[in-house]
């Protein structure tokens, strides 16, 4: 009984989730006309049109590509600079621990509006405007409050035995970080890793201001949908639901230690 | 580094350019081009030759900027996409490669000012949404040297006749001098489902109490009468009810101070608000363009009043079910007064810290020549020139009536009273408190009077008046 | 013994000497500018004419009622919106945790909303709202329910847009919680189970409890985002109907971009980072969460 209600429920959350998205993909097989019918159209003609143009559309592409670069590439330097910082904040006691951690906390705070202008300019004059570099440099630093505090959150719930006797056994701290300490910690980066991903992937200010013709993502491009007196709902929806696919697949990738059967949590 | 293509989203329309139409438009031109449409566009060889007689006509060093590159950004607008098929042939006229930077329009104008206010060099030819703003933050070259060099530029050629003195004249800024050209021209209009009228005996209405009469009787439950912007922001409901302003004998601003507390301003609004809220559809307060002409192209709307550049989708019967029995009419004026209805030019112009500026200034020239928009007015564009807005090729794709409808309402407007409010510097802070009391007259939620008075102290305390 | 803790400084320091470096160069620069400005006049349209006006932009921000408006706005915006997405967040991540099939399947459907590009959901939204063409009234209108103007209306916008945040964010609270879930230890629930507990008390008694710091995180971090909720605002209302819904980063965004008064913009900006700052230090304070718990000694 108790699994029927559990059922119930967990399937009710998945239409509320997955409707809006129904409601796109459906979008991208009408025409435009169609899209926009009233009363709205669940059952029509499919027309394959939106994603034929999307395909063949060389920009889509481009965005597609540029973001899985610039995604990658914030996911892998984030938590690659994020995890050690976290695993120290969350394991010494230092002067200035709580100081740090906070101001690490505090770079995500400010709303970016007020420094647009000074970024720009110190994107342009170090030369890294409009390429990914600067980008992925910029997302990694947006994030890294949240890879940080994550996963000092993650580090600080897992009992130092292990860690100890590492020690103990005359492990220097660096090997004991890297051979017990992240392995312990995999559902934590794998939760933090898809986070890291998923919002550069979809992350649009930074990459509208500090990106251009080269480093153009698909929150960037697809707004070019949007034009002037209406939107192309067509492409917008074929190329949104197309891009679903890499995106999924990364996660689908990385969320296997978030599986219930690998808690790492039995310490004997 | 990868250099982006030239961009067609969504794919370029098809550019049917008949020998026919280009001998029926000017007797000057003898050629034709034939553009195909999908991926780049490219034409036929032996058609080269006929267009470039068109442009080597003019005296001008046509090659003077051959190899330089310029970047061109604007947002996502029909004159973009009439311009960029035409850009190769530019480059094989110029030797000058143009690079196109599309955006939306709110991305657009949240990311210029930022690159521009920077300082930045690129881009270096942009559409301008303000001229107020651009010009007084120093964004724009003066263009007064470059149309006296006689190098880049042919007065006889280019015909100044040609073009509409409203264009002509709203690019002088207040010293003289001119900052941006004008690149297309569109006036408030009306636009009627002929059926849904017919249906209920119905003539086009011509004032503001016809609008609000037949809107109601057009108003079932399935069906609005009228639908206008209102949503509450700086860009929606501003100018189509800044033409029933005008329309009612009122302006915005005169001599730098705030004059919508004047009763015809306040009438004006009232009537705005009166209209949508007894004869247009549920949730009018959150309407911009794509939920106006949406509504209107499903035939969920029956009249519609904003811009002429609407007639283009209308009348296209793959977006439209409204197609084929729209009439266009139009401004409706206020009790006892004169329509006048809102207008407005889109403007380019030249970044002041460009490096290619005398690149740019072709390419402007060019693109505002009469060949170029007797191309562009083909696709559609409603450009800046007489010739163009005559053409057949112009009036199949935007449709006769509609032109007609427009011109007239272009003719009636009054470009000073429209100018001194858009083109104030402080445009924004003048039209996003307008913008909102608007949209609280529309939602009921404050009186006309109450909005508008609160409005110009409001505006006047921001723009020191 | 000194020999170990040069040896341990120095590990600390290699750690956390990346991410310094990386935040340092990226943020200090910005901000400082940006404080800086919020003391002057600066506008893009009078640019070289900038004068220090010391507080004078902090005063008038004070002054205006435009102002609380929009921080009464992004506070209960705020407030309910995550109050919400953490009660659903981990409601579902326990219910998920515990169910046996197709946790694969559920587990993407959930994490779709994060996943599909913001811009093109925020339309969908737009025009499923949309009262005279949208799917929520058509749905309304074979329930034989009344249309409702949604983003239009003063009584239900600012609830709409709560529910499209909601919509968007729950995904968020949820991945924590799971990954959370996932690393807690097995013990205790198996105790639990051999002394009989019911699953609603091992839920309230163990499970959040034993997750509270994860939803603690959690809880902040959506919080601060929420705080500068932007995008879905100006797209679906751009602050209307009338102010009902301008939030402070809207509002910032206004001053900012469109008037181009980015000094002014910049003051708005560092009052709601003082604002996040109090909130949050108080919050982290009052759960024990800035210090490290267990440490190497």
């Amino acid at each position: 009984m108790k699994t029927f209600f559990r059922r119930l429920a967990l399937y009710i959350f998945a239409i509320w989730s997955f409707f809006p998205l129904y409601w796109l993909l459906n979008t991208s097989f009408k025409t435009s006309k169609d899209a926009l019918a009233r009363p709205p159209t669940f059952i029509f003609k499919p027309i394959l049109k939106n994603y034929l143009d999307v395909i063949q559309n060389n920009e889509v592409w481009g965005y597609f590509v540029d973001s899985l670069i610039v995604a990658l590439g914030t996911t892998f330097f984030g938590l690659l600079i994020g995890i050690p910082a976290a695993y120290v904040l969350a394991r010494f006691k230092f002067k200035g621990n709580a100081d740090f951690g906070f101001w690490i906390l505090s770079t995500r705070m400010t709303p970016p509006i007020a420094m647009l202008i000074p970024f720009f300019i110190m994107y342009l004059k170090l030369g890294i405007l409009d390429t990914h570099l600067g980008l992925i440099i910029a997302h990694v630093g947006l994030n890294l409050s949240i890879i940080v505090w994550l996963m000092r959150g993650f580090y600080t719930e897992i009992p130092m035995e292990i860690e100890e006797a590492s020690y103990v056994d005359g492990s220097s701290f660096f090997q004991t970080f890297y051979k017990i300490a992240v392995p312990l910690s995999l559902p934590g980066i794998s939760a933090v890793g898809i986070i890291t991903f998923l919002f550069s992937w979809n992350e649009f200010l930074f990459a509208l201001v500090l990106g251009d013709s080269v480093v153009r993502t698909s929150p960037v491009g697809l707004y070019g949908f949007v034009g002037y007196q209406q939107i192309y709902w067509g492409q917008l929806s074929a190329s949104a639901s197309l891009l679903l696919i890499p995106v999924l697949f990364f996660v689908f990738l990385f969320q296997k230690p978030l599986i219930k059967g690998l808690t790492f949590g039995s310490f004997k | 580094m990868k250099k982006k293509q030239v961009s067609h989203l969504p794919p370029i329309k098809k550019l049917n350019l008949t020998r026919r139409h280009f001998i029926e438009a000017t007797s000057a031109l003898v050629g034709a081009g034939i553009l195909s449409s999908y991926g780049l566009p490219i034409y036929a060889a032996s058609n080269v030759d006929e267009m470039m007689k068109m442009y080597n006509n003019a005296n001008i060093d046509w090659q003077s900027q051959k190899g330089s590159s310029i970047v061109l950004s604007g947002l996502e607008h029909p004159w973009m996409s009439s311009i960029e098929p035409l850009l190769p042939h530019f480059k094989t006229l110029t030797g000058i490669d143009v690079q196109v930077q599309k955006q939306s329009e709110s991305e657009y104008v949240a990311e210029v000012p930022i690159k521009l206010g920077a300082g930045s060099p690129s881009p270096d030819v942009y559409m301008v949404w303000s001229y107020g703003q651009a010009a007084n933050a120093g964004w724009l070259e003066s263009l007064d040297q470059h149309f006296d060099n006689s190098d880049l530029f042919d007065k006889n050629w280019y015909d100044l006749g040609d073009i509409f003195s409203s264009a002509k004249s709203f690019p002088v800024w207040n010293d003289g001098q001119s900052y941006v050209m004008s690149i297309t021209a569109e006036a408030q209009t009306m636009f009627a489902n002929q059926n849904m009228l017919d249906a209920i005996g119905a003539a086009v209405p011509t004032t503001f109490d016809e609008l609000l009469s037949t809107g109601k009787k057009l108003k079932t439950g399935d069906v609005s009468g009228v639908a206008m912007r209102s949503k509450a922001d700086g860009s929606a409901g501003t100018w189509p009810c800044g033409g029933f302003v005008f329309s009612n004998g009122g302006v915005i601003i005169q001599d730098g101070k705030c004059m919508l507390d004047s009763a015809e301003a306040i009438q004006a609004v009232h009537y705005y608000g009166t209209i949508l809220n007894e004869a247009g559809p549920l949730g009018v307060g959150n309407y911009h363009w794509y939920e106006c002409l949406n509504d209107y192209m499903q035939e969920v709307c029956a009249i519609g009043l904003d811009s002429s550049n609407f007639a283009t989708d209308i009348e296209n019967p793959e977006k439209s079910n409204a197609a084929g029995h729209t009439t266009y009419g139009a401004m409706v004026s206020g009790p006892g007064q004169q329509a006048k209805p809102n207008m407005w030019h889109w403007m380019a112009g030249i970044n002041s810290k460009s490096e290619q500026k005398a690149a740019a200034f072709l390419f402007l020239t060019w693109a505002n020549s009469k060949p170029t928009c007797l191309m562009s007015s083909a696709l559609g564009l409603a450009t800046t020139r007489t010739s163009a807005w005559e053409s057949d090729g112009f009036k199949s794709a935007f449709g006769s009536q509609a032109a007609t409808a427009a011109l007239t309402n272009l003719q009636n407007a009054d470009g000073k009273i429209m100018k001194d409010c858009w083109f104030h510097p402080q445009s924004g802070e003048i039209l996003t408190p307008f913008g909102i009391a608007i949209n609280e007259v529309v939602t009921g939620t404050k009186s006309a009077e109450n909005a508008m008075k609160e409005a110009t102290a409001k505006i006047n305390k921001a723009i020191g008046a | 013994m000194n020999q170990f803790i040069k040896q341990k400084n120095r590990f600390i320091l290699l750690m956390l000497m990346p991410a310094t470096i990386l935040l340092v160069g990226l943020t200090l620069f910005p901000f400082i500018v940006s404080f800086i400005l919020s003391f002057t006049d600066y506008s893009l349209l009078r640019p070289g004419q900038t004068k220090f006006i010391f507080l004078e932009n902090y005063i008038e921000l004070m002054k205006t009622d435009d102002f609380w408006i929009a921080l009464r706005v992004t506070v209960v915006f705020t407030i309910f919106a995550v109050f919400i997405q953490v009660v659903l967040g981990v409601i579902f991540a326990n219910l998920l945790h515990h169910e046996t099939r197709n946790i694969s399947f559920l587990r993407t459907i959930y994490l779709l909303p994060l996943a599909i590009t913001p811009i093109a959901a925020t339309f969908t939204f737009r025009l499923m709202f949309n009262p005279s063409l949208g799917v929520l009234n058509y749905f309304m209108k074979v329930l034989g329910l009344p249309p409702q103007a949604w983003l239009a209306s003063p009584s239900t916008a600012l609830i709409s847009l709560i529910v499209v945040d909601t919509w968007q964010w729950t995904p968020f609270i949820l991945l924590i919680c799971l990954g959370g879930l996932a690393s807690l230890p097995n013990e205790p629930f198996e105790a639990a189970k051999v002394d009989g507990a019911n699953s609603w008390q091992v839920f309230s008694k163990i499970t959040v409890p034993m997750l509270y710091p994860f939803i603690g995180l959690a809880l902040l971090f959506r919080s601060i985002d929420a705080f500068k909720t932007f995008d879905i605002i100006y797209v679906l209302t751009s602050g209307g109907p009338g102010v009902l819904t301008r939030t402070l980063n809207l509002y910032a965004f206004k001053h900012g971009i469109e008037f181009l008064s980015m000094g002014y913009a910049g003051s708005i900006a560092i009052v709601m980072l003082i604002i996040t700052i109090v909130v949050a230090q108080i919050f982290l304070r009052k759960n024990k969460l800035l210090q490290p718990k267990d440490t190497f000694k």
